[in-house]
């Protein structure tokens, strides 16, 4: 069904309608995305960028593959970009997980990032959407127990993963400064969890023992990736410059997630977590770096007062809500009801 | 329907499969008498004893495996020689069986039949839903219910929990406070006795900072706080205190204390606490307080930086200041030992009468008699909210809070006859 602005008489939609270029367009956000979009009439047309073409592409999509860790990248992004007038950039181009491949991961992530806003300011685009995560504040004991956008970002700078998207948020932040007529957007997302999403939080609350640090219960909060996907469609229809936390609303203690998500805690006192931890992940044989530890000890919730007064964002689901929405798909997944998502 | 077998003996499969069809899924399954089910599938109905000692996941088990087993009846009607629709009509009645263990193996379990008797006809109003809410678990049970080619794990079994304890937005944990709370009516009660006095100057409404000196090597002080006002005010509201970021470096205790409503001390929380209207209590000695030599007990120390009378100003939230006599007195602290423990991750090493000596249970608290008074409420409203940044007035009016706890202290220390009765 079309969505159409209510404010605005049908005639006036050509005059103003959009096009939309989208990198990681196949990835989950991207294509979920794409798929809003397909049915929204002010968005006339998308381009989808990534390295294979998004599952959800429609009339409007016309997919491009480009690879970003690739040197050249930047002048085929600055000339499409170009050829397909586009006023709007979606960077979605991240991973979802870290991975051992750090030096690739640091191509794409953060120097992905830099041709990106290099091709954007050469092609003069509107509007440039930048996805970021509220991890980036960092597990503290001294945070306060909602980060408002204010708040550095504090995450462990010796982890690439962490380290790579700050510096992209920084080549973002350098855009709005040096082109003050591109609307900046960065939309720093709480975890996401869903029935179909796959990413690092899914993964260590599908496991049937979660590991814990022994003695430590954060707060944690997620978000629906439905909302996840509205508030990204709500930047790009709306212009709001800035950073904004979207964030399901209320919080959860750790320990309570992981009772709902029906597993089992293993407390592990946290040094040696820590050391075997740092030991697994140099033979691969973990899949998250010992950083990540300091997620489980320290809290790092984010505020998203500023997304629901500014950019009218509001969650439909709570984190409790989301929790359980994944907590189903998962028992059925478990039983073989349901088979594994592609998405 | 029901005079099937009375008209065209010989009926065609055709027929028979459709009617099945319409069986199957217009649900009246229980519409066929049990003898004609008995006659036409005795086999079946004889498998069925299972050993009675098995489990009844283990029984479904064996249930389900078998049926994948078991040949086609004998007695199946004369199908039209393997056409499409004789397909169907063997896996309707595959399923049409399946379904039947299934309604006997739930009859077995459950001890009665929740479904209609099986001769009620097809026009009958369906009896209403039993008025019994449904059991809790009702996903685990019926999990346990579901054959066995969709069965979960062992590890899943284990897993398969529901209920959580709900947290508020900082981590308080209402129910985590009742289990907790025996122990701290304990203290309260038996233990230190506490009196209150002033505890009418502590508003019924609204935001509210309470002020107070801070000691104890364990610092109870903010439990017993917030035990006096819930008991002793007529509104029984409930305190929420900030306690220094060093506990929440702590495993176990920064927890513990953040589910039993404690909240880090900063200014963004504090703020936020009072937004919502809540009685916040504050001990702005900090960690200083706590680690205080027994020979200065009762000597309040530097009250910070002031922050919490830039708070106030900013918020325009009075202040009631408390003093805790007592409490000093519980783990008298003879001296700290700070090198050696700061490699180990903790501030310092307390060192009482009795702590390193008999280990872990030299730290528990004296019984003294505790008093807690409340003091009239200082009022920073006529300063306006840009004064918050003026730091000499910020500064004098830290002092001004400080003096008045302090003399409070003094007085309620001079009128005591006894640190053990008071």
């Amino acid at each position: 069904m079309p969505v159409r602005a209510r404010s605005e008489p049908p005639g006036a939609l050509r005059a103003r309608a959009r096009v939309v270029a989208v990198t990681g367009a196949s990835g989950f956000l991207g294509s979920r995305l794409i798929r809003a979009m397909e049915e929204d009439d002010r968005i006339s047309r998308i381009v989808a960028v990534d390295v294979g073409a998004p599952s959800t592409a429609g009339r409007k999509t016309r997919s491009y593959e480009v690879d970003l860790t690739d040197p050249t990248a930047e002048a085929r992004l600055a000339e499409l970009l170009a050829a397909e007038h586009a006023d709007t950039v979606v960077h979605l181009a991240f991973l979802a997980s870290p991975t051992h491949a750090t030096a690739w991961a640091h191509e794409l992530e953060s120097v992905g990032t830099m041709q990106m806003v290099v091709a954007a300011r050469q092609a003069q685009v509107r509007k440039f959407v930048l996805w970021s995560h509220t991890w980036l504040y960092g597990a503290h004991p001294s945070n306060p127990n909602f980060l408002t956008e204010k708040h550095p970002l504090r995450a462990p700078a010796g982890e690439p993963y962490f380290a790579d998207k700050i510096e992209a948020e920084k080549q973002a932040r350098k855009l709005a400064h040096r082109s003050p007529g591109v609307v900046v957007t960065v939309l720093r997302t709480a975890p996401i969890i869903g029935p179909n999403v796959r990413n690092t939080f899914t993964r260590y609350l599908s496991r049937r023992l979660v590991p814990t640090a022994m003695g430590f219960d954060p707060l944690v909060q997620f978000l629906h990736e439905s909302d996840a996907v509205a508030a990204l469609h709500a930047a790009v229809v709306r212009d709001h410059a800035g950073a904004f936390n979207i964030v399901g609303g209320g919080v959860l203690a750790l320990s309570a997630a992981i009772k709902l998500a029906g597993r089992l805690a293993v407390p592990i006192p946290h040094p040696l977590a820590n050391s075997f931890g740092a030991v697994g992940w140099a033979a691969q044989l973990l899949k998250e770096p010992p950083a990540f530890q300091t997620y489980l000890r320290f809290v790092c919730v984010a505020d998203g007062t500023k997304a629901r007064e500014v950019m009218g964002f509001r969650s439909s689901y709570t984190s409790r809500e989301a929790l359980l929405d994944f907590v189903q798909a998962q028992r059925l997944r478990e039983v073989k009801l349901l088979s594994e998502s592609t998405a | 329907m029901t005079d099937r077998k009375s008209k065209a003996p010989p009926a065609p499969a055709d027929a028979d499969a459709s009617e099945r069809l319409v069986r199957a899924e217009g649900a009246d399954v229980p519409q066929r008498a049990d003898g004609e089910r008995s006659r036409r599938r005795p086999r079946r109905h004889a498998r069925r004893e299972r050993p009675s000692y098995l489990p009844h996941a283990v029984r479904e088990r064996v249930d389900s495996r078998e049926l994948e087993r078991v040949p086609p009846p004998p007695d199946s009607e004369p199908s039209d020689g393997g056409g499409a629709r004789g397909s169907v009509a063997e896996r309707i009645r595959d399923l049409e069986a399946r379904l039947d263990q299934m309604i006997l193996a739930r009859e077995r379990v459950s001890g009665h039949s929740s479904l209609p008797p099986r001769s009620t006809a097809i026009s009958e109003p369906p009896p209403p839903w039993p008025s019994v809410p449904p059991p809790e678990r009702s996903s685990a049970a019926s999990l346990a219910e579901l054959p066995a080619d969709v069965e979960p794990s062992p590890w899943g079994r284990l897993g398969l929990r529901e209920g959580s304890e709900e947290t508020d937005d900082f981590g308080y944990d209402p129910a985590f406070e009742q289990r907790a709370l025996p122990l701290f009516e304990f203290l309260y009660e038996k233990y230190f006795r506490v009196e209150t006095s002033g505890i009418d100057h502590v508003p019924s409404d609204g935001r509210c900072l309470l002020v107070s000196n801070h000691s104890g090597t364990l610092p109870l002080d903010g439990m017993m706080l917030r035990l006096a006002v819930r008991r002793e005010h007529a509104e029984r509201r409930e305190v929420r205190w900030l306690a220094e970021d060093g506990i929440f470096h702590l495993p176990f205790l920064g927890s513990f204390t953040n589910r039993m409503g404690a909240v880090r001390a900063c200014q963004e929380n504090a703020e936020r606490l009072l937004a919502q209207g809540a009685l916040v209590a504050v001990f702005p000695e900090g960690m200083k307080g706590i680690g205080k030599l027994f020979r200065d007990r009762y000597k309040l120390q530097r009250f910070g930086r002031g922050g919490f009378v830039k708070l106030c100003m900013r918020t325009r939230t009075p202040v009631v200041p408390v003093a805790i006599v007592g409490s000093e007195e519980t783990n008298p602290m003879l001296a700290r030992v700070e090198h050696l423990a700061k490699a180990v991750g903790i501030p310092y090493l307390p060192i009482t009468p009795t702590f390193p000596l008999l280990g872990p249970f030299g730290l528990l608290p004296a019984p003294t008699k505790w008093k807690i008074v409340f003091g009239p409420p200082i009022d920073f409203s006529a300063y306006g909210a840009g004064s918050a940044e003026d730091e000499i007035l910020v500064t004098r009016q830290a002092e001004r809070v400080r003096g008045e706890i302090q003399a409070m202290l003094d007085r309620t220390v001079a009128a005591r006859r006894s640190v053990w009765f008071g």
